[in-house]
């Protein structure tokens, strides 16, 4: 394996952590905004999202960091080219993560949640968007397979954000929440679907990771219709990320000719190894802390 | 000294050879491959480089400032007896770290737009250079998420950690701010004094990311920064307890909880500000050393000359600034007439925004010496004078003057560097994006900043007016004199 497969492989492995987790953050935000009516549905999301901040723009910022060092021209070609919906989607990413933690500091404000909530949709829209016309090729964020990338990747948030809840309903113990968000896992589950397959066909993917998203897509119905709502969220997250893989392997990027030097990796390897030892058994630490309850005080 | 010397020596002979023939190569190379962006779009883009980061840095500053803070009067809370004094410590602490809570996750995402304005607006720079200071900003990122994990660790941890305990998870978030912001600096260093690499046919190679990140630069900016940051965050929070102290002076009250609010903070920045003026010092005679083209502008340096003066806005004081700079009255100092026409910054930019940052500065050390003064008085027994009207009344005004004086020196030392965004390797004007309509992202970013700050501060002053949470059996808490 080189340098360059696994700074790759590390990318991937980043973007795929950004649409699990960030992903069914940006779907939480669209659901938010979906269910203004009932407080119950909100109140779930509030509480499932995370603490204090929107700590899954970690993987964004790592993503970002690791194109740029280890495949500086892609970085520099896909951030020029698409400087637009990049600035779009950022400057979704500040009405999120600003209106997030104001609506916990200041909850009586009512303007922060339609915000939050159509931040929500902008930023995987355009990120969405992005990606799509870099895998398959095509000039810009407005053709056809951008648009339809930005409505799809937007579409697999709320699936999987739908997925996530109803776990964090049942947690929370309200049958008649955990029945709106199981039905949104279903409708949301069969609309990807039919809009993705017939998408990924006329786009040309030949991948057999098509076959592996909707088996895992299809499975996830299934276990859904039967409550098993926690087998579901591996399922689910299987059906989606492996559309994300498809699309990294239809990219057609110059990897090994843009790749950085070995020096240059060798020390980001060794900061990542590093910096994993600590941050891993503090972050277990934080959930353990975050599920035990205040009354553990000493 | 000809130009080429200069630049020579600017950028280290051995790692970049030829430095001075390069950049014009370099251009030549940017023109044919890429279109030019217009005049319009390159200074909006540079506008809104300038704008953003000007708001992440003072929302970096306390992002490093309010967690030492916090930490300040826990640990004061944990080591004093008397009881009400220790339920306002805590209470500090706690109103502390729940703002710095709120402005963190907005630096959070201001930090996002500069990552990616690095891509959208300079992707000929990160497509060159990226290799060579990457490394520095996956470390900061590792820092980043240690400071995050562990503001959650500490916001959690309150009611569900020993009292010591807690106060032991703080420590890693002002240690990972402070690596963090190091980090970054590392990479604003570079640019100032790039190292790690070689230039071969306009190519890079032989990267050497370690070397990069410790360039000559690094040390002095990265402590000049950080004392900046401490005495932003020191000075604009005890700026908020003046304005109550003053409210309480009309009222003929004495609060404790506001009087200690205010000492913790305006102590920190008092004892940063004369060590800031001994590392500004190290950093102007760095400066005259390597970069001299920013130096000429930054002292009104026009024609080299022996026994220059230091000149302050109109006024002039002969030979001093030969002395201030080689001790000696007679010395000859390097003017902006060794530096070629097309080399040369913006001087009037360099030369008001250092002046300011000067002037401020002074004022804020005044401002600190009186403060350690009356605290030395009070200490041997003399009346407490720290607690006077106008001196409460200067320090509103504090805060404010804090950060004018770090975006002006900031303002110093960036626009000092042009016109280059790596100093004498690469101009600003190659790393631009050349798509059109670069202006129109700026004009979108002033919107949505305008917005958020006036959002963050409505949100902060909500935050502000909750009650103080102090033991309702502690009457003497308000009223009494001391």
């Amino acid at each position: 394996m080189t340098h360059a497969d696994i700074a790759f492989g590390l990318i991937l492995a980043g973007l795929s952590a950004y649409l699990l987790f960030g992903g069914a953050d940006f779907g939480a935000g669209l659901w938010h905004l979906a269910s203004r009516r009932r407080r119950g549905d909100q109140e779930v999301i509030e509480h499932a999202m995370g603490p204090v901040w929107e700590a899954n723009h970690v993987w964004l910022i790592f993503v970002l960091v690791m194109t740029w060092t280890a495949f500086p021209p892609v970085f520099a070609d896909v951030m020029a080219r698409h400087w637009v919906p990049l600035s779009l989607a950022v400057l979704g990413i500040v009405a999120r993560g600003s209106t997030f933690v104001f609506a916990k500091a200041a909850p009586d404000q009512p303007w922060h949640a339609p915000i939050f909530g159509v931040s929500s949709i902008l930023t995987p829209y355009c990120l969405g968007a992005v990606a799509t016309t870099v895998a398959t090729g095509k000039s810009s964020w407005l053709s056809l397979a951008g648009v339809y990338g930005g409505v799809l990747t937007t579409a697999l948030c709320a699936y999987l954000a739908a997925v996530y809840l109803i776990w964090d309903a049942r947690r929370i113990g309200d049958p008649d929440i955990l029945l709106h968000f199981r039905g949104y896992a279903l409708l949301s589950g069969v609309a990807v679907g039919l809009f993705a397959l017939p998408g990924a066909a006329a786009l040309g993917v030949r991948s057999p990771l098509i076959l592996v998203s909707a088996a895992a897509g299809l499975v996830s119905l299934v276990l859904v219709v039967r409550r098993r709502y926690l087998a579901v969220r591996a399922t689910g997250a299987l059906a989606v990320v492996s559309v994300l893989w498809g699309a990294a392997s239809m990219a057609d990027l110059d990897l090994d000719g843009s790749v950085a030097q070995n020096a240059v990796l060798d020390v980001v390897f060794a900061a990542l190894g590093v910096g994993a030892l600590i941050i891993v058994p503090s972050m277990t630490w934080l959930y353990v802390l975050f599920q035990r309850g205040p009354a553990a005080k000493t | 000294m000809s130009s080429l010397q200069l630049l020579t020596e600017a950028s280290h002979a051995t790692l970049l050879p030829h430095a001075g023939l390069l950049p014009h190569a370099a251009l030549a190379h940017t023109a044919d491959s890429h279109g030019a962006a217009s005049p319009a779009d390159y200074m909006a883009a540079r506008q809104q480089m300038a704008f953003t980061l000007g708001f992440h840095i003072v929302l970096a500053s306390i992002g490093i400032g309010l967690p030492a803070m916090t930490l300040i009067a826990e640990w004061r809370s944990l080591r004093t007896a008397d009881p009400v004094r220790r339920a306002v410590y805590a209470e500090l602490a706690r109103r502390w770290m729940k703002a710095a809570g709120v402005l963190f996750a907005v630096g959070a995402v201001s930090g996002t737009v500069l990552s990616f304005e690095m891509g959208t607006l300079w992707p000929r720079f990160m497509e060159q250079y990226g290799q060579v200071f990457g490394a520095a900003f996956a470390l900061e990122g590792i820092a980043f998420f240690i400071e995050a994990i562990f503001m959650g660790v500490y916001l959690y941890g309150w009611d569900r950690l020993s009292p010591r305990a807690h106060f032991l998870t703080g420590i890693p978030i002002v240690v990972a701010g402070l690596l963090s912001a190091s980090f970054v600096l590392t990479v604003n260093s570079w640019m100032n004094q790039p190292r790690g690499f070689r230039l071969v046919n306009g190519k890079v190679t032989d990267v050497d990311p370690l070397a990069a990140m410790f360039n000559p630069a690094t040390p002095v900016q990265a402590l000049h920064l950080i004392l900046a940051s401490l005495m932003v965050c020191g000075f604009l929070a005890a700026s908020v307890y003046a304005v109550a102290l003053l409210r309480d002076r009309r009222a003929g009250r004495v609060d404790r909880y506001h009087r200690i609010g205010f000492a913790i903070p305006f102590t920190l920045a008092a004892v940063c500000a004369p060590l800031q003026v001994l590392v500004g010092d190290i950093a102007v005679r760095f400066v005259y050393s390597h970069q001299p083209a920013k130096f000429a502008a930054m002292e009104g340096v026009d024609h080299t000359q022996a026994g220059a003066p230091l000149k302050f806005a109109f006024l002039q004081f002969p030979d001093v600034l030969s002395l201030l700079l080689k001790f000696d009255p007679h010395a000859t100092i390097r003017g902006m007439d060794t530096v070629p026409v097309e080399n040369r910054p913006p001087a009037e930019v360099v030369k008001t925004s250092y002046e300011i940052m000067i002037a401020i500065g002074t004022a804020l050390l005044a401002l600190a010496a009186w403060w350690g003064f009356t605290w030395w008085r009070k200490r041997r027994g003399a009346a407490d004078l720290r607690w006077q009207g106008w001196f409460l009344r200067v320090a509103t005004f504090a805060g404010a003057g804090a950060v004018i004086a770090m975006e002006a020196g900031w303002t110093t030392t960036e626009v000092g560097r042009q016109p280059w965004i790596v100093y004498g390797v690469m101009r600003t004007e190659e790393a631009i994006n050349p798509n059109p309509g670069l202006r129109y992202g700026l004009y979108a970013v002033l919107a949505v900043y305008t917005v958020l700050a006036v959002a963050t501060i409505s949100v902060l002053r909500r935050m502000r007016r909750r009650p103080v949470a102090v033991p309702a059996d502690q009457p003497d808490l308000v009223g009494s004199a001391r």
